[in-house]
């Protein structure tokens, strides 16, 4: 993240530079399970694929300063509180009441693993879509490493475990293997109808694949930067002994994955920023300017995450609390004390990307 | 059941049986006899002899029918020519006489016919192998669906299973080599204990209605249990278009695609959120509406999947789709796979085998025909690995459900039916 140091690593890379990796001197085992990344000679976490990946970007992110064009960012002040909070998730746990907080872990290392949805996105001929050239650029690598580097990361890969399999770790570290409470699935998977009825086009201009790309990439950017307060509430809750078995091994499990984001916030901020600096050709002949396209997607999907997205997400939760707390002596005056812990919250009105020019 | 006919269907089974048998050992001994090498491909015996099992069991009905479509779930235990011949065994059975069929529903509800229904078709819309389906309406008018268990069918269920526990002893002396058939006639007895009972098909039923209540995506017909019993069950005549009727789906102005992960998304949100799910999706029990809805029918295999279960399965499959092999071997061993010399070392060559695909190609959130069969090849040339039951019905699920896929000429994203949109 901060500012682009002045870069001289090159603009083009191979899919293979991109996903290359180490060396390292030690690999990370978490629990017993072998992951991505390893220890330099001074015992410091290297994350994977980034020996040039990590070079790579900042190079671009240099480019977009050079050629005066700005990185988009997204407030951290949009970023909706964790439910339950730390000290709430330490209360059920000292109370006994677990599976409100591995539920949540568990969810915690799907969602991570739903990551890897990102290099299953079609990239369409993006020279051909966009206006100006694209060569050097991030987003002329999305395709050629980008997305798949990420996947990687989020769910792992063939013989090393991903953020799916630390978070998993991680929770069976502090927790000492807990029991996963069965419906943990019922509340994320396959809730209908499905999604491609629902499908509405923000910019029906524009090319359809390309639309689907550029959401996608908001969505998961967005989410992304949010995670980092998942992070901080797994760091802190995970790393305190008073509620965690290992506060060392599960502490710096997560803030290992933390550091492993990092590329991908700042791969997407950069891509999104070189659209915003181009113009799109559209399905009519016409073009429209990258920035109107990207802020049109960024706004509605932070509208989504942090308005009925929290809210939905925070009645689910609470609901399923309810019944965890049946088995404890006395619900009721558990759940005030839980209540009174709650951090209120309104969102920020404004997201940052509302349209510039009034809405047609 | 008359004696005449208990010994008719013992004579027929074992003939059946010897027939199959000798159709294998007849060119072996004859082979051995000439010193000639083992033929590489057995799939012409393998297609003849499903080709006359498949015979008789449409002509007894019953269990023989039962034993077939078990047969052909077993992807993981008999080759591919004989699956493909044994999955036909859905159709085409003869419908029993309606005044039998009519005694039977009188003597079920207590009372005369007339007193229930304002009408009742002689002619059945469908004849299964336990059971036949008649449409029918209440005195009121509401249409039905009125599924009649074949009179006599209990006592032929449990006359075909004796029979064939005997004819697969007869056989496990015989062959040196026996195939193991006993768990299967096992599995059987289990299935139609729960299938003869309608009661619990109703519950069923109404389970799998409650877990769609707040989608309105899925119709399951209303039970009308006042008019049912064990052995009939009335309940709310649906319509739809079949789902493997692809023209006709289109005609409606819906994205065979759409139906596909529609499909798709139904049954992960069963067997892998829920644990509870209607495990026979041939293409007689799905419909679609042309709002797009999935009708889904018969509940008589329903199951429910140990605690944790469904959460192993999505870890064995989303293991597949992110090439992450060695999650996929934790899968294996949480799902209660197991080798029969304790090494483990079986599960990566069979998770190798599947990985060898990401070199070639891309998954791209798919879990196609090919990963299910790929993995039950695997399975099959393994043969240490020991495959839990509950596995073996969730293949069959999905194998089914990769048929229709294929047969409406899409694929589901499983990613995407898993609602990978859930953040
Ligand atoms: N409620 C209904 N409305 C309309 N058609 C129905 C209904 N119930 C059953 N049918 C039709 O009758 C057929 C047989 O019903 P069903 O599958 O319940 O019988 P079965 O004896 O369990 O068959 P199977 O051999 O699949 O076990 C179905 O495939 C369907 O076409
Ligand atoms: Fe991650
Ligand atoms: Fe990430």
């Amino acid at each position: 993240m901060g500012a682009p140091a002045a870069s001289d690593a090159p603009l083009e890379y191979a899919v293979d530079e991109l996903l290359a990796d180490g060396p390292y001197e030690a690999p990370l085992v978490a629990g017993q399970v072998r992951c991505h990344g390893g220890f330099d000679a001074e015992g410091r976490y290297r994350s994977p694929r980034t020996l040039q990946r990590a070079p790579a970007i900042r190079a671009w992110q240099a480019q977009l300063a050079r050629d005066g064009h700005e990185l988009l960012a997204i407030d951290a002040a949009l970023m909706p509180p964790q439910y339950p909070n730390v000290e709430q998730a330490k209360l059920l746990l000292r109370e006994g009441v677990r599976d409100p907080v591995v539920r949540r872990l568990t969810i915690i290392s799907i969602v991570e693993g739903f990551g890897a949805i990102i290099r299953d996105v079609k990239v369409p001929d993006l020279a051909a879509l966009v206006v100006e050239p694209i060569e050097g650029t991030a987003l002329a690598h999305l395709r050629g490493g980008l997305f798949e580097a990420h996947a990687r990361d989020e769910a792992g890969y063939r013989d090393e475990g991903g953020h799916k399999q630390m978070w998993e770790a991680a929770r069976d570290l502090a927790l000492e293997n807990p029991r996963i409470p069965g419906d943990v699935l019922m509340r994320m998977l396959g809730q209908g109808p499905g999604r491609r009825r629902e499908r509405r086009r923000a910019l029906p201009r524009l090319d359809e694949a390309l639309e689907t790309m550029l959401a996608t990439m908001a969505q998961v950017l967005a989410v992304e930067v949010f995670a980092m307060g998942a992070f901080d509430w797994g760091e802190r809750l995970l790393s305190d002994p008073e509620v965690s078995a290992n506060p060392e091994a599960a502490g710096s499990l997560v803030s290992y994955i933390r550091s492993d984001e990092s590329p991908h916030v700042e791969y997407l901020r950069s891509a999104l920023s070189e659209v915003s600096a181009r113009s799109l050709r559209c399905v009519d002949g016409g073009t429209i300017p990258g920035r109107e396209a990207v802020r049109v997607l960024l706004h509605a999907t932070l509208r989504g995450l942090t308005r009925e997205r929290r809210e939905e997400q925070r009645q689910a939760i609470r609901e399923s609390l309810l019944d965890s707390m049946q088995a404890h002596a006395q619900p009721e005056s558990l759940l005030e004390r839980y209540d009174a812990l709650e951090s209120a919250w309104t969102p920020p009105a404004k997201t940052g990307f509302e349209p510039e020019t009034p809405e047609a | 059941m008359r004696l005449l006919v208990r010994l008719y269907r013992s004579l027929r089974i074992a003939a059946t049986a010897a027939r199959v048998y000798l159709l294998y050992k007849l060119p072996a001994w004859g082979r051995r006899l000439l010193r000639r090498p083992e033929p590489e491909d057995l799939d012409a015996s393998h297609e003849r002899a499903a080709r006359i099992l498949l015979g008789t069991a449409l002509s007894l009905r019953g269990v023989t029918i039962k034993f077939c479509q078990v047969v052909a779930t077993r992807a993981d235990v008999f080759p591919p020519a004989v699956i493909e011949v044994l999955k036909q065994c859905h159709d085409a059975v003869p419908p029993q006489p309606f005044p039998r069929i009519r005694a039977h529903v009188e003597a079920e509800l207590g009372r005369p016919l007339d007193q229930v229904f304002r009408a009742f078709e002689p002619e059945p819309m469908a004849a299964a192998s336990l059971a036949q389906v008649h449409r029918a309406e209440l005195l009121d008018g509401t249409p039905l669906a009125v599924k009649v268990q074949y009179p006599d069918i209990e006592q032929i269920v449990r006359t075909d299973l004796a029979n064939m526990r005997r004819v697969c002893a007869v056989y496990e002396f015989f062959d040196p080599q026996p195939l193991e058939l006993r768990p299967l006639v096992k599995e059987l007895t289990n299935h139609l204990a729960l299938e003869l009972d309608f009661l619990r098909e109703a519950d069923c039923a109404d389970r799998v209605r409650e877990l769609f209540a707040r989608d309105g995506t899925v119709v399951v017909p209303e039970m009308h249990r006042e008019w049912s019993t064990r052995r009939v069950l009335s309940m709310q005549l649906v319509d739809g278009i079949k789902i493997t009727e692809k023209e006709k789906i289109q005609a409606a102005g819906l994205d065979p695609a759409d139906v596909v992960q529609e499909l798709m998304r139904i049954y992960t949100r069963m067997i892998l959120a829920a644990g509870f799910f209607q495990a026979d999706p041939h293409p007689g029990n799905l419909f679609v509406q042309p709002d797009g809805q999935v009708v889904l029918l018969d509940f008589g295999l329903s199951k429910e999947l140990p605690e944790g279960f469904g959460l192993g399965l999505f870890e064995l499959m989303f293991s597949m789709m992110t090439l992450n092999e060695s999650a996929m071997i934790r899968a294996f061993q949480e799902l209660g796979f197991e080798t029969k010399n304790g090494d483990p070392s079986t599960f990566l060559l069979i998770t190798r085998r599947m990985m060898k695909r990401s070199d070639t190609g891309r998954f791209e959130g798919e879990f196609t025909e090919q990963m299910t069969d790929e993995l039950f090849d695997a399975i099959r040339e393994n043969p240490v690995v020991q495959v839990p039951s509950d596995f073996v019905l969730v293949g069959r699920v999905f194998s089914l459900l990769s048929g229709i896929a294929h047969t409406l000429g899409s694929r589901a994203n499983v990613l995407e039916a898993m609602g990978a949109s859930t953040g």
